[in-house]
């Protein structure tokens, strides 16, 4: 509403003016060319993926979103449930350990740390993202997996084998868990820059404040700096999930790739977005790439979901305070 | 104040037209180096398995004639997209084009220029180098029946090899894959329960393992886990001085993935297919084929028979196919017989510009 008033504002700000002046006009059209370039460009794109999707959504109409199969009786049964369960546990499970580890680093550099500690740390928890995501999956297979197989998994399993995510011993590092902590590793920085600004914008007024009525730090936290940056920060997990839900070169490099459904994290599993990127180049057969992107439709459907919740968050949180 | 507006906004404007004019000029220049480029360069892309192979050929030409060969190691899915899409001058596949895929590349030749073999690996520490393997019990370790090293079977055919108490982890190609076309090709023919169940392709619907992207990840995942067992093309396993198994041939040889294993086999096959595709695999028994290793290939290269870049195209695959066989042994590729260069020289005269 608010986007669609200003512009339409626009050139009529200009004709009141008396003349048109041709940097205004050149900047209007700039502008308007772009904020509409993006709107074309997702149409464009959304219409393609279906019509692409469109001989496996005939074909498997919705039971596709229930069938656990990749190219079952002889390569004529496609399915994504296995993917939608992968993708689902790997992205939550990711932002389950980077949402408070995210809130901790900022917390610290805006809050508690020195300040050459901040200068030194946040610049570096920035370069994190920096890692090539590729780069970042070849470290999953030589370092972190063997680590899994050898440290962290029997560790995991012999204090916390009674949880069926931890029922087995890893014979493999490539698996479920691999994964979601390579994503967490992945959304950790955005996340935790995101807030880090949101905490700084925290008006000291309000800190001061809270601390001259006697407030802990711990009190200033939890009363003050989380109440004002809720809203920001709902929206940065929502980021973060948007991150682990769409990455595909790391994440199909250390899932273990298999079409099957486990409770055990240890186990290989497989997400859409890492089905996506193995197989779409040189598929088979056409069936086998419709369904490929019949996978992205989901995933597309899916990013949808995400953003549109992200934005009721914001907007009821931010609603129920009105300090934002 | 207006004057120091309008002021203020005439830089902006003198900008924005530098900036097109910037864009203009980069776009020219880009064109204009495809130009030149055009003069003398090919590109290709696919197969990992073939590229130590190319990769001589690159220098060697470019030293010779002239000629600029790019090639990118995206996989042999990849290669096959890429010549569909027009994005290559050629495309470069282990496994021969499918018939979805055939029609959709519309227009295209394929032709076997390189001869090599799919090692099968394993990560057992204290185990030798070549463990004997056959192709059932194989098949039945990606099947999932045989679960643990000290399977009465491995031991049935590896007298006095003392083998571990250790699970099997099978290893597999996430991503499309000549390779992998290989190796299913093969236990599509030792296997019924394999063939009737899975079948083969570049991706297969694996029973059991996990999977890993390309060749470098495979073999790191098996190096990275004890137990492990996976395939590889056989110069990517000697390079990496990773264990590779002998595998049992329909003679009842225990044969191994070297130059005299893939002469033997590159025969087994001598009816092309109407796309011009061998199948190589599980050579049968004979005198002939005592000595074939189970599980070679032929790679092929694949053209637009309409191309552009005719002119250079056909000499070099020409070159590739003659003079440049001689550069495959110590790659671990056989030259390729003389009745599959035949066919090669007859395809590459059909393109055209």
């Amino acid at each position: 509403m608010a986007v669609a008033s200003r512009t339409s504002s626009g050139p009529g700000a200009l004709q009141r003016r008396g003349r048109i002046r041709p940097g205004d006009a050149v900047l209007y059209l700039v502008t308007l060319a772009a904020a509409l370039s993006g709107v074309v460009l997702l149409a464009l794109i959304t219409r393609e993926v279906i019509a692409d999707a469109w001989p496996a959504m005939q074909k498997f109409g919705l039971g596709f979103l229930t069938t656990q199969a990749w190219g079952d009786n002889n390569k004529t049964l496609f399915g994504a449930k296995s993917f939608i369960f992968g993708t689902a546990v790997t992205s939550l499970g990711a932002l389950l350990l980077a949402t408070p580890i995210s809130l901790a680093i900022a917390l610290f550099l805006t809050e508690l740390a020195p300040r050459w500690i901040r200068s030194v740390v946040a610049p570096l928890v920035e370069l994190l993202a920096a890692i090539p995501s590729v780069v970042l999956g070849l470290w999953g297979i030589l370092v972190l997996g063997p680590f899994i197989t050898g440290t962290l998994g029997p560790a995991l399993h012999g204090t916390f084998g009674w949880l069926p995510i931890f029922s087995s011993k890893p014979s493999v590092g490539s698996n479920m868990f691999a994964a979601i902590l390579i994503l967490t590793i992945m959304i950790i920085p955005i996340v935790s820059s995101i807030c880090r600004e949101l905490f700084l914008g925290v008006p000291s007024e309000l800190k001061d404040g809270a601390l001259a009525l006697g407030a802990t730090r711990w009190e200033v936290v939890r009363g003050v700096v989380f109440p004002y940056a809720r809203a920001g920060i709902a929206a940065a997990l929502i980021l973060g999930l948007g991150r682990a839900v769409g990455e595909a070169i790391a994440v199909t490099q250390v899932i273990g790739n298999n079409v099957a459904i486990h409770a055990d994290l240890f186990k290989p599993g497989d997400t859409l977005a890492s089905r996506i990127a193995g197989q779409y180049q040189g598929a088979d057969t056409a069936l086998q790439v419709a369904s490929l992107v019949y996978l992205a439709v989901i995933l597309l459907v899916f990013s949808l979901i995400a953003n549109l919740a992200a934005q009721l968050i914001v907007r009821r949180v931010a609603g129920r305070h009105q300090m934002r | 104040m207006k004057a120091f507006v309008t002021r203020r906004k005439r830089p902006l404007a003198v900008l924005s037209v530098l900036g097109l004019v910037a864009v203009a000029s980069v776009a020219a220049s880009v064109s204009g180096a495809q130009a030149r480029s055009n003069a003398g360069e090919l590109k290709g892309a696919g197969s990992s398995f073939v590229a130590p192979l190319v990769g001589v050929w690159q220098q060697k030409y470019e030293a010779s004639k002239g000629v600029k060969i790019s090639y990118n190691p995206i996989g042999s899915g990849g290669g096959i997209s890429a010549i569909t899409n027009k994005t290559v001058d050629f495309g470069a596949s282990d496994a021969p084009l499918s018939a979805d895929q055939f029609n959709a590349c519309n227009g295209c030749v394929q032709i076997p220029w390189a001869l090599s073999a799919t090692s099968v690996m394993y990560n057992l520490n204290g185990v030798k180098n070549n463990l004997h393997l056959t192709g059932p019990i194989i098949a039945d370790i990606y099947l999932g029946k045989i679960t643990n090293w000290n399977n009465a079977r491995i031991k049935a055919v590896n007298p006095g090899v003392s083998l571990p108490d250790k699970d099997i982890t099978p290893v597999y190609r996430s991503d499309s894959s000549g390779t992998s076309y290989n190796f299913t090709s093969y236990l599509n023919t030792v296997s019924r329960q394999w063939k009737s169940g899975i079948g083969n392709g570049t991706t297969v619907n694996w029973p059991k393992g996990v999977g890993a992207r390309g060749s470098s990840g495979v073999s790191g995942v098996v190096s990275r886990t004890e137990g492990a067992i996976g395939y590889v093309d056989v110069a990517y396993a000697l390079q990496n001085h990773l264990k590779f198994a002998a595998v049992q041939n329909r003679s009842k040889q225990w044969a191994r993935p070297g130059l005299l294993g893939i002469k033997a086999a590159s025969l087994a096959d001598r009816k092309f297919s109407p796309t011009n595709a061998l199948s190589i695999v599980n050579p049968p028994p004979g005198k002939k084929f005592r000595k074939a290793y189970p599980i070679c290939t032929y790679t092929y290269v694949i053209l637009r028979l309409q191309s552009n870049q005719a002119s250079l195209l056909k000499p070099f695959v020409t070159w590739a196919l003659t003079s440049g066989q001689a550069d495959g042994p110590r790659l671990k590729f056989q030259p390729i017989p003389k009745y599959v260069r035949t066919k090669g020289l007859a395809a590459i005269k059909r393109v055209h510009s």
